[in-house]
C-alpha cells in the first residue's frame, strides 16, 4: 500500500484527515479521495487514528430537530436500499463460493484484444480487473481503465435468455447502479458515465443481471444476478 | 467495574439500534438521535461556530446516519465515535463550502486544554483513556495546539498560522511533523 502513494500524496492524506486542507489543497485530496484507492484507504486509516480524539467534544443540549429530520427521511428510501443491499450481499456471498470453485479454470487471459492500454504518460491510476461469476460456469471478465474512464467486459459464458445481459456497480452503500447494457456474447466496451466513475473502483462490486432491454439503463435490476465479482487493482 | 458496564451497556445499546436504523427503522433513529444528539450537536456548533450552520448541519449528520446506518461496523468503531466522525466530516465540509466563519478569540490557550481535561473525565468514566491522548502530549506544545485547534475548532492551515502568529510555511511543516510523531507514537515505534 506504502508504495501506491507519493510521499506528498501520504502527507495529504493524513492533512486531509485531519481536516486542515483548504482551496486547492482541499480540492486535489478530494479528487484524490475519489479516484485513488489508496489514498482513500489511507484517509480512513488517520481518520481511524484521529477519531478517538471525539472523545473531547463537550455535550451542548441541541434543539429539538427530530421533528425536521423525520420530515425528511422521505426522500432517503433506506427501505428499498437496505432491501437491495442485503439480497446482493447474499448474492455476493452465493457467487464468492462459485468462483471459487472457478478459481482453477480462471487462468485465462481475461484481455487479450480491445483492452484499453494505459496512457503511458499517466502511470498513476492502475487498472483494475473483475471476473464475474455465477452459477452454471455462468463467466464474464471486465477490466478499467482509470484514465480514460472506459470498461471493457466479455461475456465468456452466460446462460440462454431472450433477455439482455446488464452491467451494474456496487458500490460500498450496497446499492446497484446501472452501467447499460452489454453483448451477450462478445466484448462491450462501457464509457462509464462521469457521476460513477469514482465508485468503480477496486472493492466494488461489478454485477449482471438479465433485464428487458426496454427502458435500459433501469435503476434497479429486476432480478437476482447471473454474475458477481469484485474489482481489484492489478 | 461497574462503569465499564454501564458503558458497555450503552454502546452495546447504540449498536443495537443503528442495526435496526440499518433495516429503515425510524424509531430507532429517533432513539439514537435523542441518545447522541447532544454530543453531536457539540460537534458541530464548535465547528461551525454559528447556531443556525450548526442546526443544518446537525440535520444533515442524521440524515446521513439513516442512510449509511448498515455501513457501520462495530468492530471498527464505537457507535458515538463513528457518529462523531460523521459530524466532523459534514461540519468541515459545511464550513468550507460556505465560508470561514470568525476566527475563535486568538491567544485563548485555555480552551482546547480544558476540553482534553473533559474529555478525560468522558473516557475515564467511560471507556478508559484513547492512546492518542498520550500521544498528543508528548508534542512540543505548539505543536500540540496546532493539532488540537485543527482537530477540535476545524481550523485551517491558513487560520491556524493566524491564531498562532507564525508563517504559514511553518505552520504546515509543524502539522506534518506532529502527525508523523503522532503516527510514530501509536504504532509504538
Amino acid at each position: 500500500m506504502n508504495s501506491d502513494l507519493t510521499p506528498e500524496q501520504a502527507a495529504l492524506a493524513a492533512e486531509h484527515a485531519l481536516g486542515v486542507l483548504e482551496g486547492e489543497e482541499r480540492a486535489e485530496a478530494m479528487r484524490l479521495s475519489l479516484s485513488n484507492p489508496a489514498f482513500a484507504a489511507r484517509v480512513a486509516k488517520w481518520q481511524g487514528r484521529l477519531d478517538p480524539l471525539s472523545e473531547g467534544f463537550d455535550e451542548v443540549p441541541p434543539p429539538n430537530l427530530w421533528n425536521a429530520i423525520e420530515a425528511r427521511l422521505d426522500d432517503q428510501p433506506v427501505d428499498t436500499n437496505v432491501r437491495a443491499l442485503r439480497f446482493w450481499k447474499t448474492a455476493a456471498g452465493l457467487a464468492g463460493a462459485v468462483a471459487a470453485s472457478l478459481a482453477a479454470i480462471m487462468v485465462f487471459n481475461p484481455f487479450a484484444s480491445p483492452a484499453p492500454v494505459a496512457a503511458p504518460e499517466q502511470p498513476a491510476a492502475r487498472p483494475v480487473i473483475a471476473q464475474l461469476a455465477g452459477a452454471d460456469g455462468t463467466l464474464l471478465a471486465a477490466n478499467v481503465n482509470p484514465q480514460t474512464g472506459q470498461l471493457v467486459i466479455r461475456a465468456v459464458a452466460l446462460p440462454k435468455s431472450d433477455l439482455t445481459p446488464e452491467l451494474w456497480v456496487i458500490p460500498g452503500d450496497g446499492v446497484p447502479r446501472s452501467l447499460g447494457l452489454i453483448a451477450r456474447d462478445d466484448t462491450t466496451l462501457v464509457n462509464l458515465p462521469e457521476a460513477l466513475r469514482p465508485l468503480v473502483i477496486d472493492g466494488a462490486m461489478l454485477a449482471v443481471s438479465l433485464e428487458n432491454p426496454q427502458g435500459a439503463p433501469h435503476t434497479a435490476p429486476s432480478s437476482t444476478p447471473i454474475a458477481l465479482g469484485k474489482i481489484s487493482a492489478i | 467495574m461497574p462503569n465499564d458496564a454501564i458503558a458497555d451497556a450503552r454502546r452495546a445499546e447504540l449498536c443495537g439500534l443503528i442495526d435496526q436504523v440499518a433495516r429503515g427503522d425510524r424509531k430507532a433513529l429517533a432513539a439514537v438521535y435523542e441518545r447522541t444528539s447532544a454530543k453531536v450537536y457539540g460537534v458541530c456548533l464548535r465547528i461551525a461556530r454559528d447556531r443556525e450552520a450548526a442546526d443544518e448541519i446537525l440535520q444533515d449528520v442524521y440524515l446521513k446516519v439513516w442512510k449509511r446506518a448498515a455501513r457501520f461496523d462495530a468492530g471498527v468503531a464505537s457507535p458515538i465515535t463513528w457518529l462523531c466522525a460523521i459530524a466532523r466530516n459534514t461540519a468541515i465540509d459545511w464550513v468550507r463550502k460556505h465560508g470561514a466563519p470568525a476566527l475563535p478569540p486568538s491567544g485563548d490557550a485555555e480552551e482546547p486544554g480544558s476540553d482534553i481535561g473533559n474529555a478525560m473525565e468522558a473516557m475515564l468514566a467511560d471507556e478508559g483513556r484513547a492512546l492518542i491522548f498520550d500521544c498528543l502530549e508528548t508534542l512540543a506544545p505548539n505543536q500540540q495546539r496546532a493539532i488540537r485547534l485543527a482537530y477540535f475548532d476545524g481550523s485551517t492551515h491558513t487560520e491556524l498560522a493566524a491564531i498562532m502568529q507564525v508563517p504559514l510555511g511553518t505552520m504546515k511543516s509543524w502539522i506534518r511533523r506532529s502527525l508523523l510523531q503522532l503516527r510514530g507514537c501509536l504504532e509504538g515505534e
